[in-house]
């Protein structure tokens, strides 16, 4: 079973993916910051990252640069409420990008791709 | 091989290599070379550095121009034999050159470049310094800069070995010391590969080695000498893309089994004051004439490479006519997947060289259609286009895995 992490400041937002993706068959496990994020992701390996682009006091793409220096092919997916991103070059470092929803059709869909991808290449 | 070699300072091992493939480049390679030692000098001066021109026996004055050159970093220059010619001849001088200078990085810059600073040093070392294996560069370009790239390369590449790679085939790389000792080897050689399809052949080991992968952002466009822009095309053309499909044989146990793609690390990726790309036009209605008498010229030979479904469809693109042109991405990319299958299964070199010859005019078809879509939209909406694409490309990879194993 695939364990995902959902890195996201929203309680909603952390409580809607976990239920759907567990119902999914997805372990999860979730994150309020940033905060020593590269520990928990050392503890916990996880198979792939949802990771919310803007939080209190994080900047998700920020993270995403030091995750992808740390854990080259760890698969992280950004998880955002506007496409505004896209005009950051620190974007290219993501898998792929979802608008929040509460379909999580096409996260689960993106998620699928990117585990797919990662299994590909070991 | 390195038919002549000057090393006035009698390098030996070193730590840092900045190389620069030359033939009849006199007039700057001189800005170059001050470019290149004052970035070593910056930010590198504690470690052991030569920068190596690797020459195709110039006889305009480009080694005299290169040795000339005041700086503080050592210089090296080799040429392989008169009459040899080809970047990838330099590079493989190059790398026979690793054997005794045993580098731990490796910058290969174009002679040509007229806005080198020596900043771009740094931004292509660094990455290697911090454990990437194979640095490309993201220069700013035009939406209609490099479209081989854009239309081929690029999703082409991306499908196959499943790494988002964006300006694989700038002509500027760094790379760590793995590729040194594997690029020694030169393993699949050819002749399409001793010239321009070096770049191909160096990033498309790079990929097969697993090496990590980083795109550098320069933050300015790369500027160089104009030469004949169709000529340059049909040329590169030729010898990119046949290095492309020549190395989807050695490598077809790696690439049928990569599904979908991943990204790469990013270095500079925070750079803000980026400038503007330089503006490009384009001329559509000479590349859709291109594609239409290429189509009737060709279509004795597309017709035994391409299905008749594909025919018609290329005709039926065709009749739209240039006002409402469109090339659909699907279309594009089985077509693309038939031509490596018919190029794999080509008997001679001959009918291979056909083959591509009779894509370039489609080829130039894409173009147009790429102008036509993106001509309102920003550069970031034209690289999304790039994107979908791509994408386009990934999910009709189990079309060309079958085509490769029944064609």
């Amino acid at each position: 079973m695939a364990k995902i992490l959902v890195v996201d400041d929203e309680e909603h937002i952390r409580l809607l993916y976990s239920e759907e993706l567990r119902d999914a068959g997805y372990e999860v496990i979730t994150a309020e910051s940033g905060y020593k994020l590269l520990e928990l992701i050392e503890r916990e390996k996880p198979d792939l990252i949802v990771l919310d682009i803007k939080m209190v006091d994080y900047n998700g793409l920020d993270l995403l640069q030091d995750i992808r220096a740390k854990f080259y092919d760890l698969p992280v997916i950004l998880s955002t409420a506007y496409d505004t991103f896209k005009e950051d070059t620190k974007s290219m470092a993501a898998d792929f990008y979802v608008v929040k929803s509460f379909d999580l059709t096409e996260l689960k869909k993106k998620i699928a791709m990117a585990l797919e991808a990662r299994e590909s290449f070991d | 091989m390195i038919y002549a070699e000057e090393n006035p300072s009698g390098v030996t091992e070193v730590d840092l290599v900045v190389a620069i493939p030359t033939f009849n480049e006199s007039a700057n390679i001189s800005t170059v070379t001050s470019q290149v030692d004052a970035g070593l000098v910056k930010y590198y001066p504690d470690l052991k550095s030569v920068i190596v021109v690797c020459d195709n026996y110039s006889l305009d004055g480009t080694r005299e121009a290169f040795l000339g050159t005041d700086t503080k970093s050592p210089k090296i220059y080799i040429s392989s034999a008169p009459g040899e010619r080809g970047k990838g001849i330099n590079l493989r001088n190059l790398f026979q050159k690793f054997e005794s200078l045993n580098p731990q990085a490796v910058l290969i810059l174009e002679a040509d470049i007229r806005n080198v600073s020596p900043d771009w040093v740094y931004n292509f070392i660094e990455p290697v310094r911090k454990g990437a294996g194979y640095v490309t560069p993201i220069y700013v370009h035009h939406k209609y800069e490099a479209t081989l790239s854009s239309v081929i390369v690029y999703p082409l590449l991306r499908c196959l070995y499943g790494r988002r790679v964006r300006q694989s085939v700038a002509g500027d790389c760094a790379f760590g010391r793995s590729l040194v000792e594997h690029f020694a080897k030169a393993p699949y050689w050819s002749d399409l590969v001793a010239e321009k399809g070096i770049d191909v052949w160096m990033v498309v080991n790079a990929l097969y080695t697993r090496q990590p992968i980083c795109q550098t952002v320069i933050g300015s466009p790369k500027l160089h000498r104009v030469k004949d822009p169709h000529a340059q095309v049909n040329k590169a053309f030729i010898q990119l893309v046949g290095t492309l499909f020549e190395l989807m044989t050695p490598f077809q146990d790696f690439w049928m089994r990569i599904k979908w793609s991943k990204p790469t690390m990013l270095f500079n990726a925070e750079l803000r004051e980026a400038e503007v790309p330089i503006p490009m036009d384009v001329n559509i209605a000479r590349l859709f004439e291109t594609f239409s008498r290429g189509l009737d010229s060709y279509r004795d030979l597309l017709s035994q490479v391409l299905s008749p479904a594909e025919m018609h469809k290329l005709d039926e693109i065709r009749s739209i006519g240039i006002q409402h042109f469109n090339f659909p991405a699907h279309t594009w990319a089985t077509i693309l997947f038939d031509v490596a299958a018919a190029y794999r299964n080509a008997t001679s070199n001959d009918m291979k060289l056909s083959i591509l010859e009779a894509l370039l005019p489609l080829y130039y078809g894409k173009v147009a259609s790429y102008v036509r879509k993106t001509e309102r939209m920003s550069t970031q909406q034209a690289e999304e286009v790039v994107e979908n694409e791509c994408m386009v490309f990934e999910e009709n990879k189990a079309y060309l895995v079958n085509r490769w194993k029944t064609a």
